[in-house]
């Protein structure tokens, strides 16, 4: 264990301090350019002093039918984290149970799928959305971006069943118990704290993806990361109203992780044995 | 059937279920087939189908601009690639950027989950509040810094440029250094990350081992390299297998920093390929470069887990 | 072939049909229940036409969404809805560089037709003829209607040059001489800037830039001549005014880091597209108000009085079916009717368009600086980039090139031969 003197403790703890000012100083600064006049946002030289202004949010709210982008990407986050889960964690139990090279390779063939650049799918899936009529709509990206994540949880369940004991299943087997039923009953509940971690990767994937909702969306389907880039423009940044935005798409995330941190490091320790 | 050694350690009931009968392990394997076939299948149609026709595309002269033209040229396009000094270029940078990308983030990663292993409630904060880089848009990340490091206005940007730290252009508009700040930028972003699933790792160590090495007299510094290092192998491995993977895909901070500039200093595959496909609609050259990101990944997993993965297991 | 369109569209054209079927109905409401959407650019109109969008809802019943998109989003989007024929866009506003790739793909309806038919709907007489013909129009064609005019306009610090005993440039060597003289880097303050960000940024600055002095990038049959002697003249030039009068940052400048500089006092000229001047005196987004000057851009000695036009124009998208094209060409008509247009450059669009706008007491008493714009619209030159099918490659050779040589990777010579190879190449 480190070793527990007071001075190496404080020591610690101002490096830590300093590493979280390095961390978060961009994002405070993130969030104060929406409460600053334009023409302060940029002073040259920089300056910390401003006269608070609402003016950038209600440009946003303005400009942008924010409920709607909220919608759209809650909608996509959760519908393809609920099927990427609903599909990735059996797939991943199966592999970890089966005990065979081929289990193993398929493993990683499942965490490799995740690399397939954006690029190589997009004007394919593009078209075959179009000829079966989904594009425009929130499936399109639900289910690219389940393809994608589900081949992540399968890859991360496997690794937490292969950590979870199999005695108590293997009990449960020989007590009678379905195979289904021990999965249901025995297996998943170990590996809660696993599910959330996989579930929080796909969540922040599906939400900050920009690329393939970009593509797949239409103006009424659009997630708040797209329309950050609309912020952004091109002949007349308006960093107050990308900032104010900002808020909207960051800060749920940040709760998210805030909120369950706890299981994602639990998650990640069990994993990672 | 072939048994591979588990890190969780057989144990007796294992044998036990495992010779109460061939028709029960028919069963089985029947059962954990069916769980897996669903992710299987699934993946297969949406991601790998699309990709298998985007590579059949890439033996085409296609622009979706101008459908009626399209021919087949055979390796044409990665003939044109390998020609191509942009592109050549834009391959280089991947490489370094990846390598530069991943290797500080681990080194600075691993110092943090040093400082966090104690269990108390600073730490528990301090790992909470550590995460919400990792949260932000990565779009959003570039433009950030982009403003940040600006010369004349950015709160970084303007005193690098006093101070003579930076060329009065700024950092993201020097050749020699722009690549650098990307990675210092895609590092200030994962790092927590990396650090979190090395975290877990240190976590997972057997306090025992380590309080038995303390007690012979190993030293910090010894007992990092020694016993420590070599336990954190699994967690390095995954941290850093998938830090490699999203590295060596850069898009979304470069595309909002310097699109690539300046003048193909931080041009990637990923920045190459899109302008291609999504800008020029030229789909042969993009499947091109698309299927020279996926061999270029395979290839560095591939050698990745042939090296480590025989580590990793000789540790266990 | 399976229909894609969503259920609220569907509705909307059921209930068009059904419309259609009883008969007309009321005249005020032709459009009842149809829904058109309009992929705009994030430019300062954007939002003025999202506000007034209601008001043609209002009047005809159609619905307009106005969806706001950064350019290389509207251009992505828009081109894979013309080529997927996904019918996601009705309505798109063209860049005016976009008109030759357009017309050659036929992805917007040709609207010459029309505009004779509606000629005196419209007042055609009363629309400036340069931005006809340069804002959507190609060889005969009108793929889309004018809408949005920016003029090439030079903005200036009046205080800086009266404290330095200048007077305002009127040749294109006073410019950069002027440039020069005011550039005090120990004040931080710089005698020009201009985009230098590799792309389409640094590619528009130098082409008219370049032109002023009397390059062109085409040589007299439309092929590429990037590499002739007076073009790598220019990019040397170009250069060397960056290095002794702009500011350090400009390198990586684009459109929006350019405006920033001169709004917080940097720069004391700026060659700009007049859509951005009104907010040099808003206090709340400049630090200058008050000391900005607007005025024509010069040209060099001896070369004609022409000023650089730019824009946005209206396109229709061509898969859409024909009653909502009719209703698309009646929002653009309604849109660019002097009523409606002034109304939209009275709360800020920046897009000017009639003559009859440019005398406007009103809007004079707004934006002084409106004669400066309408000359440069009488004598505009829209063809500075040239609106040709290539135009985005070539674009983009440029701008790597000009870029990798202010960035001092490469010389102006080696840089352009590089990419007349590769421009030669797009044109076989």
């Amino acid at each position: 264990m480190p070793d527990s003197s007071r001075l190496s403790l404080i020591a610690r703890r101002l490096a830590i301090s300093a590493v979280l000012v390095v961390a978060l100083a961009p994002v405070v600064w993130l969030f104060s350019i929406a409460y600053k006049p334009v023409s302060d946002i940029f002073a040259s030289p920089p300056t910390f002093l401003f006269s608070p202004t609402s003016d950038n949010f209600q440009s946003v709210f303005r400009y942008f039918n924010l409920g709607a982008l909220i919608e759209s990407s809650l909608i996509i986050a959760i519908g393809s984290t609920a099927l990427s889960l609903l599909i990735g964690a059996p797939a991943g139990y199966a592999l970890a149970r089966a005990e065979s090279p081929r289990a193993i390779w398929l493993a990683y063939f499942f965490l490799v799928i995740r690399t397939v650049p954006a690029i190589a799918t997009l004007i394919p899936f593009y078209l075959l959305m179009r000829d079966i009529g989904l594009l425009g709509t929130w499936w399109a990206v639900i289910i690219l971006n389940t393809a994608l994540n589900s081949a992540f949880v399968v890859w991360m369940m496997f690794s937490f069943f292969r950590a979870s004991p199999v005695s108590i299943e293997e009990a449960a087997l020989i007590d009678g118990c379905s195979d289904f039923g021990a999965f249901i009953r025995v297996a998943l509940p170990s590996v809660v704290p696993g599910l959330i971690a996989s579930a929080i990767f796909c969540v922040m994937f599906s939400w900050n993806d920009f690329l393939y909702a970009m593509f797949l969306t239409k103006a009424d389907t659009k997630t708040i990361s797209v329309a950050l880039l609309s912020a952004y423009g091109t002949k007349d940044i308006s960093w107050g109203t990308l900032g104010a935005l900002a808020h909207f798409s960051t800060l749920p995330i940040v709760a998210m992780m805030i909120l369950l941190n706890r299981y994602f490091v639990q998650g990640l320790t069990q994993g990672v044995h | 059937m072939s048994v591979v050694s588990r890190e969780g350690g057989a144990s007796a009931d294992d044998s036990a279920a495992r010779s109460t009968g061939w028709s029960y392990d028919r069963k089985r394997q029947l059962f954990l087939a069916a769980m897996a076939t669903p992710a299987l299948l699934y993946v297969l149609a949406i991601a790998v189908g699309p990709m298998v026709q985007g590579f059949l595309y890439s033996f085409d002269s296609y622009n979706l601009i101008r459908p009626g033209s399209r021919h087949f040229v055979g390796l044409d396009n990665y003939i044109a690639l390998w020609r191509d000094p942009t592109a050549r270029q834009a391959l280089i940078n991947t490489f370094v950027f990846t390598f530069g990308a991943v290797t500080l983030e681990f080194v600075l990663g691993l110092g943090i989950a040093l400082l966090l292993w104690r269990d108390d409630w600073f730490n528990r904060v301090a790992l909470g509040l550590l995460l919400i880089p990792a949260t932000v848009t990565p779009l959003v990340v570039g433009l950030v810094f982009k403003a940040l490091l600006n010369p004349e206005y950015g709160l970084l940007g303007y005193p690098l440029a006093e101070l003579g730290l930076s060329g009065p252009r700024g950092l993201l508009a020097e050749p020699q250094r722009a690549l650098a700040t990307l990675i210092a930028i895609d590092a200030w972003e994962w790092t927590p990350l990396m650090a979190l699933i090395l975290l877990a790792g240190l976590k997972s160590l057997r306090t025992d081992i380590l309080e038995a090495a303390s007690v012979d007299g190993a030293t910090g510094p010894q007992r990092l390299q020694h016993i420590i290092l070599p336990l954190l192998l699994p967690a390095a491995f995954l941290a850093l297998i998938l830090r490699m993977m999203d590295a060596f895909r850069v898009f979304d901070i470069i595309f909002v920093t310097t699109s690539g500039g300046p003048a193909d200093a931080t041009n990637t595959l990923m920045i190459y390929g899109v302008k291609q496909g999504l800008e020029f609609f030229n789909i042969g050259a993009a499947s091109a470069v698309s299927t020279v990101i996926v061999v270029c990944i395979l290839v560095m997993a591939a050698a990745f887990i042939g090296v480590l993965k025989p580590a990793k297991n000789r540790n266990a | 072939m399976k229909p894609f369109i969503g259920r609220g569209t569907a509705l909307a054209l059921g209930v068009l049909v059904s419309l259609g079927v009883a008969g007309a109905e009321a005249a005020d409401k032709p459009y009842q229940g149809m829904t058109l959407n309009l992929a705009s650019q994030n430019d300062q109109f954007a939002a003025v036409l999202a506000a007034v969008a209601p008001e043609f809802e209002a009047q005809t019943g159609a619905k307009v969404n106005v969806d706001i998109l950064s350019y290389p989003e509207l251009l992505t989007k828009i081109t894979a809805d013309y080529v997927g024929h996904t019918k996601g866009y009705d309505l798109a506003t063209v860049d005016i560089v976009w008109s030759g790739q357009f017309a050659e793909a036929g992805y917007t309806v040709d609207l010459a037709d029309w505009i004779k038919r509606d000629a005196a709907e419209i007042k055609v007489d009363d629309i400036y003829p340069s931005l006809m013909a340069s804002l959507g129009g190609y060889h005969g064609k009108q793929v889309a209607f004018p809408f949005a005019g920016y003029a090439n306009v030079l903005a200036y610090r009046k205080d800086l040059y009266e404290a330095a005993g200048l007077k305002p440039p009127t040749t294109m060597e006073e410019f950069v001489a002027d440039a020069v003289k005011l550039t005090d880097k120990s004040k931080k303050i710089y005698g020009f800037v201009a985009n230098g960000q590799k792309g389409p940024a640094v590619a528009q600055d130098w082409m008219q830039y370049n032109r002023q002095f009397g390059g062109s990038i085409l040589d007299k049959d439309g092929k590429p001549a990037l590499n002739s002697p007076a073009n790598i003249a220019s990019v040397t030039a170009y250069k060397k005014l960056f290095d002794e009068a702009a500011p350090p940052g400009a390198a990586d400048y684009d459109w929006g880091g350019r405006e920033e500089s001169f709004r917080q006092g940097l720069v004391a000229n700026m060659q700009t597209w007049s859509i951005g001047a009104a907010d040099y005196d808003n206090p709340k987004v400049s630090k200058i108000a008050g000391k900005a000057g607007i005025m024509l851009t010069p040209s060099a000695k001896g070369q004609p009085q022409e000023y650089g036009i730019g824009g946005w124009a209206l396109g229709i998208n061509k898969d859409i079916d024909p009653k909502k094209q009719e209703a698309a060409w009646a929002f653009i008509k309604w849109v660019t009717s002097p009523a409606v247009h002034k109304e939209l450059n009275m709360r800020g669009a920046g897009s000017y368009l009639r003559k009859s706008e440019m005398t406007d007491p009103e809007l004079l008493a707004k934006y002084p600086f409106l004669p400066v714009i309408a000359t440069s619209f009488e004598h505009g030159d829209g063809d500075f980039r040239p609106r040709i099918p290539q135009y985005p490659e070539l674009q983009d050779l440029i701008g790597g090139a000009i870029n990798a040589v202010l960035v001092g990777q490469a010389d102006p010579k080696t840089a352009m031969d590089g990419i007349q190879a590769k421009a030669e190449a797009l044109f076989k």
